[in-house]
């Protein structure tokens, strides 16, 4: 169903959309975003400062943007997902040229006022892009071979940009966002079972040529493969992080050792404490109890999501819902695996727990766009 | 799919006969087929929804899972023992001499740190400690402590009377952990050898010594075991012996304004490193930090009797001649033919005087004619060669128990041609270490068994693959003897020690191709006693230049050769060689008077 066969009428409209807002999902984050606050305010040894403060007047101004995109009827946000998209990727581009190189790798535009990370916005416009483009395109057309290819350029021009900057983790999150929307707008299954297989091919084959002429790696790379699989084989070089986050884990034990009573990260053996691996933190003071809780509290954000995007017959509604959704999960699914050594240290921030700016606020936005969703989705029949 | 026509005839027909519009049946039709496709468009994505809810299960399950099985992994690793302060052991191993003489051992020490919440006046502190320790800033110190940091270092090591100087300051806030720190007692004596330690994971109650290089680093994992019970690791080295050796190289190197020298003391039958020394050299307990610019071997960390390859010059004619008595190809007494200049191709090879027509192959060695050798060398062709010098372990790393041994590996020609023999014959062309050379003037003293060289004592003498027979060990060492006797190394006859040697004088190469005419590697690889040879000496100096005479001498006959003899005057009696000659008479009333 698209926006021009709303009821319009049936839509709740003024201040009144605030009672149809999705509260529990508010609740959520709010709650996942005060974990954060307590972490910074441990980590660092007990004070507001300098983290604990700014992340929560962070938190703040992007509740305030959450309610204001969350006001505006989701058919605005749908015909603006073009024009968004071409911005972001002029930004990518704009970055590559005019970026600050922040902690070795070229991510920000600086605007004077805020400081700009252009890949975090391009993770919620591809969504939006990617949703609007289904919602337009016929459901009888979806699996047609030129009909897959457009969304695969929109997922992949933007992956290489960031990519090349060079930013791992944020470009696996766009592909395997995108990848999610366009499992969701119900692609036949053949084309993901080839991608897949033929990721695994690559994989069989980087590990089968190893030490052969035509290796498709370099040394170094497998050996980064090496501590990866064998963190304990080089524990004071590139295995650091991964070995003292999982010892920090190991002796947090079942229910930790007490708030504030972390010794690794008291004791400034972690790297990122405060950023990519605070979920060290929160294991080693609240063990596996808090650790579980955590993920709960994100399963039960995602569950509301899903569930949102089940009850909403608008296509672009419930893709959007899905597809953010989806970005938010791979979020903290990589930043997690990655701190439990399943995963590569990739760089990717736990959402709305890990200190920094640019990440909360896109976030928060994004969850705009849902409680937007949700509110003028339509009603009746 | 039975799709439903959207204009069944019947329909409009019966329509039309009463009269209503038949487009309205197809509008009918349209709405309801479009109505079906949507429905089925939503039951698949709802379908694919799920699919992702349960993706999204599953890896929720695998991280939880995950997270309980660290959770409950009670194996804390390594760092952890420091952060909750578990003892790591530290006591490392001693490391003595071949007569039990301590080279390494362990000092009980205190290291400083903070806990700033802890303390009472920051300030006075700050203030005081700086008193103590002059290196450290007050202010500095202050900002440390009234900062956010619950923990800090002040000092890793600190000596019994700083820390109760500290311990008066009487603050509960600074504390005191035990450890261990390496100490070498000797110094510099040995140096290379030993290699050094370094702290490794730091904890508040110790630390952990990591082996950095030589022997340290290669017994690091003995010398940390402790299951070994701190038996001490026993090395070939005799620390007086070292002494001397390396006094006298010290010396030597001064008056002959070398850059560096190097020395090797081995026994010729067990292979054992009895002194091995490198100048310049360094103190273990202060290690300096490696060059980050220039040739590695600028520094005093180079170890140049094991990681320096240098072309050896002339000692490399006794392997050549060795082998050719060994072939059957000449006898001591055979006339060769030195007339020259020997040209081969555009190169030409030259004699240092002109020796005549002929000489014989005693005396080729003995006054060291380059193409006498180039000569015997075409005889015994590149194939013969090259395995014989394989054989004698020149062409490939040594075995030695230092950790940068394995990787030193000798520099070969790219092709060996005929040209590469003839050079490789008097030692050009060919770069080994000095270690290299010892092990192979071992095999020659020795009777003929190939010796690997070692630093570990009390394994007994070698019983190598045979090289060379006894006779020809026997008629080798004799010519050798004579080169002493009458030869280029006539310096090196020390009294009551017969010493048999060959010197080698080798321009050094320039890095940009070529040669230096004035820079030379000069070595003297000796044996004594020469009848029954117990120990091979090897000096090399770097670039020597004895400036007494009227012009400078290089030759290893006016430079390595006297450091040697020195060596070997010293070191023979530490060694408990008996002299030859009675002792003159008077010379014990002078001893007494001493």
């Amino acid at each position: 169903m698209s926006y021009l066969e709303y009821r319009v009428k049936t839509v709740p409209s003024g201040l009144r959309k605030v009672l149809y807002l999705n509260w529990a999902l508010v609740l959520l984050v709010t709650a996942v975003a005060c974990v954060g606050f307590l972490m910074l305010y441990s980590v660092a040894g007990g004070s507001f400062q300098p983290w604990a403060e700014p992340q929560m007047k962070r938190f703040l101004a992007g509740m305030v943007v959450m309610f204001t995109v969350a006001m505006v009827p989701i058919w605005f946000w749908r015909n603006v997902a073009g024009v968004a998209f071409a911005i972001s990727i002029l930004l990518l581009v704009a970055v590559d040229f005019f970026g600050d190189v922040g902690m070795g790798a070229q991510r920000w535009i600086d605007l004077g006022v805020i400081r700009l990370q252009p890949s975090e916005m391009t993770k919620i416009t591809l969504v939006m892009i990617l949703a609007a483009y289904y919602d337009w395109l016929p459901a009888n057309r979806v699996s047609h071979p030129l009909f897959v290819a457009i969304p695969l350029v929109l997922i992949l021009l933007p992956s290489a940009l960031v990519l090349k900057q060079p930013d791992l983790g944020t470009a696996l999150l766009l592909v395997f966002g995108g990848a999610a929307v366009m499992f969701a707008a119900g692609v036949h299954w053949l084309y993901f079972a080839v991608v897949i297989a033929m990721g695994a091919g690559l994989v069989i084959a980087v590990f089968v040529t190893r030490g052969t002429p035509w290796q498709l790696l370099q040394d170094y790379q497998y050996r980064r493969i090496d501590i990866f699989l064998d963190p304990a084989s080089d524990p004071l070089g590139a295995g650091y992080h991964i070995t003292q986050s999982k010892i920090a884990l190991g002796s947090g034990g079942w229910a930790g050792q007490g708030f504030m009573q972390g010794t690794q990260s008291q004791l400034n053996f972690l790297p990122e404490k405060h950023t990519d691996f605070i979920f060290t933190t929160l294991a080693e003071e609240f063990g596996f109890i808090g650790g579980m809780s955590l993920l709960l509290l994100y399963g039960l954000i995602l569950a509301f999501c899903i569930a949102s995007a089940l009850q909403n017959r608008d296509r672009f509604s419930s893709l959007l819902t899905l597809g953010i959704a989806m970005t938010f999960f791979l979020f903290f699914a990589l930043n997690m695996s990655m701190v439990m050594g399943m995963a590569p240290v990739v760089g990717v921030p736990l959402p709305l727990v890990s200190y920094g700016g640019s990440a909360m606020m896109v976030l928060l936005g994004a969850f705009g766009l849902i409680q937007s969703a949700h509110v003028h989705r339509p009603r009746g029949r | 799919m039975i799709r439903t026509p959207l204009r069944p005839l019947a329909r409009i027909l019966d329509a039309r006969a009463r009269g209503e519009n038949p487009e309205a049946i197809e509008r009918e039709n349209l709405r309801l087929r479009h109505e079906q496709m949507r429905d089925r468009a939503r039951a698949r994505a709802e379908g694919r929804l799920l699919i992702l809810g349960f993706l999204f299960l599953c890896a929720f399950t695998a991280v939880g899972g995950r997270m309980a099985v660290l959770a409950a992994s009670d194996e804390p690793g390594e760092p952890r023992a420091i952060a909750s302060g578990a003892a790591i052991v530290a006591q490392r191993a001693d490391i003595t001499d071949r007569r039990g003489r301590i080279l390494a051992t362990n000092l009980a020490t205190h290291s400083l740190y903070a806990q700033p919440p802890l303390m009472i006046d920051k300030a006075r502190a700050a203030r005081e400690l700086a008193e103590i320790f002059p290196d450290l800033d007050r202010d500095r110190l202050l900002r440390q402590f009234t900062g956010k940091r619950k923990f800090l270092w002040i000092k890793r090591q600190i000596s019994p009377e700083q820390m109760q100087q500290v311990h008066d300051i009487g603050d509960p806030g600074l504390l005191f952990g035990p450890r261990e720190m390496r100490l070498y007692p000797n110094g510099k004596l040995a140096a290379h050898v030993l290699g050094g330690t370094r702290f490794g994971q730091e904890g508040v109650h110790s630390a952990e010594v990591v082996g950095v290089a030589g022997v340290e680093k290669a017994f690091d994992e003995y010398l940390r075991d402790p299951a070994n019970g701190a038996a001490p690791l026993r090395l070939s080295l005799d620390l007086t012996v070292q002494a001397a050796a390396r006094r006298v190289l010290a010396g030597g190197m001064t008056l002959l304004n070398a850059k560096g020298a190097a020395a090797v003391l081995m026994d010729v039958h067990t292979g054992e490193v009895i002194s091995l020394i490198s100048l310049p050299d360094f103190d273990p307990n202060d290690r300096p930090a490696p060059l980050n610019m220039g040739h590695p071997s600028d520094s005093p960390l180079f170890n140049r009797a094991v990681q320096g390859v240098y072309e050896l010059g002339s000692t490399f004619k006794t392997f050549a001649i060795a082998q050719a008595l060994e072939l059957g190809l000449v006898e001591p007494d055979t006339m060769i033919d030195t007339e020259g200049p020997l040209r081969w191709g555009k190169y030409s090879i030259n004699d240092f005087h002109d020796y005549g027509d002929k000489l014989s192959v005693t005396d080729v060695i003995v006054e060291s004619s380059n193409i006498g050798t180039a000569h015997i060398a075409q005889k015994i062709g590149a194939e013969r060669q090259r395995d014989f010098l394989g054989r004698l372990g020149l062409l490939k790393p040594t075995g030695l128990e230092m950790v940068e041994a394995p990787g030193i590996e000798p520099l070969l020609p790219a092709k060996w041609s005929e040209l590469s023999t003839m050079t490789i014959s008097y030692g050009h062309g060919l770069s080994v270490s000095p270690l290299h050379l010892a092990a192979a003037y071992a095999t020659i003293a020795n009777g003929g068994r190939r010796i690997e060289p070692t630093l570990l004592a009390g394994n007994g003498v070698q019983q190598g693959e045979r090289v060379i027979s006894e006779t020809v060990s026997a008629k080798v060492r004799k010519m050798l003897r004579q080169v002493v006797v009458r030869g280029t190394a006539s310096m090196a006859d020390v009294e009551g020690y017969a010493v048999a040697g060959k010197t080698g004088s080798a321009d050094k190469p320039k890095p940009t191709g070529g040669y230096y005419k004035d820079r030379v590697i000069s070595t003297f690889a000796s044996m004594f006693p020469a009848d029954d040879p117990r120990y091979v000496l090897v000096v090399t100096l770097d670039e020597p230049e004895d400036r007494t005479g009227s012009e400078p001498r290089r030759t290893a006959g006016w430079t390595a050769v006297p450091v040697a003899a020195e060596i070997i005057r010293r070191v023979a009696p530490l060694l408990g060689l008996r002299p030859a000659i009675e002792p003159a008479p008077g010379f014990g009333v002078t001893l007494a008077g001493n």
